[in-house]
């Protein structure tokens, strides 16, 4: 993989900046470098953290993420990009009456139902598992939906809310604060803590890096 | 001993009570936090100090008000902030049947750690003890609990250990942490960098497991980027100027430009600043 370059984080971590901007393109890249260091175990490594234009590795100590900053370059060097091919689509029913659904249809001069309609439309992909548990960051999202994120956040925004936040949209998995516009809220569980019991598992996640997303407006969530 | 047989019972929760232990890890890609003890190295302590694995569940008092009755006799050991009790601090002490132990006034720092030789009984979640109740996993220890030990450990006494006072943290003095620069350190204008550096910063009320904020002389911060990779001790600073230390709780990619990062041996001593205190930085 070209264009992509390898710094230190601290003491015991290094920083992986593969791209300058968000797209398609990014996310295959990232893809394909979290596989390769999934592949290719390092030393000491303790914890993988990948973004939308960097990724992070975490190590046990100072020696190990000075020790590994060659073998690291090596497979950056070596590794493809991982284009999202034949993703599963997980279909997710909103029910649009979040708060700032009339405010945020007023601030980017479009109707409630437009609102909706352009934010249904797409199938998203799924860019990256972040910021709380199983958080989903959704995108491209049509720019006539892009806003700022709120001036104020909320100290606490329920789980399963469906936001909107800069160039993204997302669903807030478990109850936290939040800056993002809401727009809507479904019962689709995106992260469940009893299936995080004992040693957990990757099925306490309802989506991965790479997954689709397709909203399904909804007047009623039926439990 | 049986090891359901409960050893403490909880009369008064204090101002926040928890189980945790060292946290856990490979979870980040999936936005888990690492969560573990806010002050990793008085868990540690505490533990050893019993006979221990520095890794085994610890109950995690914020600042004081906490009080339990001993159920059976056992090992316990107090580690972190300086707090009045009538039983020692960072030594071993052997509690029958009857005794109480209350956390009195706190003199300096924050976080308290109990510790029980053979770990207190918890459950798990991706491998940890940690509870991190706005997560799902477990809520705070209520008045009325019964905690339990975990393993069934020789029932005599064992020898009596301590921390001495030349090794341990002072937490009432203003302390100077090492930090390096952070990714975005060169996005910063010299004289935020300097500003940085230079002042005293307050540690605001409006801090928790996942993160301090400081108060201080605002830095200037114009910088806009996509969410990014973070870690426990990397310093944002958000529009307004004001940093964000975050910590164990904390999320794991974050918006806001990472000035700093405070060097992991120094995020124990860190936690250890009370709301109103202060602390400075110095370039490592």
């Amino acid at each position: 993989m070209d264009d992509v370059a390898v710094s230190r984080f601290g003491p015991v971590a290094l920083l992986v900046a593969f791209a300058q901007k968000v797209d398609l393109e990014s996310l295959a890249r990232c893809r394909g470098l979290l596989s390769s260091f999934q592949e290719n175990r390092l030393e000491g490594l303790v914890d993988v953290t990948p973004a939308y234009c960097s990724l992070l590795l975490e190590f046990d100590d100072p020696e190990h993420a000075s020790d590994q900053f060659d073998r690291v370059n090596q497979l950056l060097k070596a590794a493809r990009a991982l284009p999202v091919e034949e993703a599963p689509v997980f279909e997710i029913p909103v029910c649009y009456d979040g708060p700032d659904l009339e405010e945020f249809a007023r601030r980017n001069t479009l109707s409630v139902s437009n609102v909706i309609e352009l934010h249904t439309a797409p199938v998203y992909s799924v860019f990256l598992i972040g910021f709380s548990p199983g958080f989903p960051y959704l995108g491209p999202l049509d720019v006539r939906l892009h806003a700022p994120r709120l001036d104020h956040p909320r100290p606490r925004v329920s789980a399963g809310s469906v936001a909107i936040g800069g160039e993204h949209t997302g669903i807030y998995s478990i109850a936290s604060p939040g800056g993002w516009w809401l727009l809507g809220r479904t019962n689709a569980e995106i992260f469940s803590a009893e299936k995080a019991r004992d040693g957990g598992s990757a099925d306490a996640f309802l989506l991965r890096q790479g997954d689709c997303v397709k909203f399904l407006p909804v007047e009623e969530l039926f439990h | 001993m049986d090891s359901e047989t409960p050893v403490l019972e909880v009369l008064a929760a204090g101002a926040g009570m928890t189980i945790q232990d060292l946290g856990r890890s490979g979870w980040k890609r999936f936005g888990i936090p690492p969560g573990g003890a806010m002050d990793l190295e008085s868990a540690r302590q505490a533990n050893l100090l019993v006979g221990n694995k520095a890794g085994a569940p610890v109950v995690e008092l914020l600042f004081t008000g906490a009080k339990f009755l001993v159920l059976s006799s056992s090992e316990l050991a107090i580690a972190g902030a300086e707090v009045e009790c009538e039983w020692p601090t960072w030594r071993n002490f052997h509690v029958e049947p009857g005794s109480e132990i209350s956390f009195g006034p706190l003199r300096a720092g924050v976080w308290s750690y109990l510790a029980v030789r053979g770990g207190f009984a918890a459950p798990r979640w991706f491998g940890s003890a940690s509870a991190n109740p706005r997560a799902g996993f477990g809520e705070p220890v209520q008045p009325g609990a019964r905690l339990s030990c975990e393993k069934r450990l020789p029932a005599e006494e064992i020898s009596s250990r301590f921390v001495p006072e030349l090794v341990r943290e002072e937490y009432g003095q203003t302390p100077v942490l090492r930090v390096w620069p952070g990714p975005e350190w060169d996005g910063f204008t010299e004289e935020a960098r300097r500003e940085f550096l230079g002042q005293t910063w307050r540690v605001s009320s409006q801090s928790d497991r996942a993160g301090y904020r400081l108060e201080g002389i605002a830095l200037e911060s114009r910088l806009r980027m996509p969410s990014a990779p973070v870690v426990v001790g990397a310093i944002q600073i958000p529009p307004n100027g004001q940093p964000i230390v975050l910590l164990r709780d904390g999320p794991t990619v974050g918006g806001y430009p990472r000035l700093a990062i405070l060097d992991a041996s120094r995020v124990s001593r860190f936690t250890q600043c009370a709301p109103g205190t202060c602390v400075r930085f110095a370039l490592a």
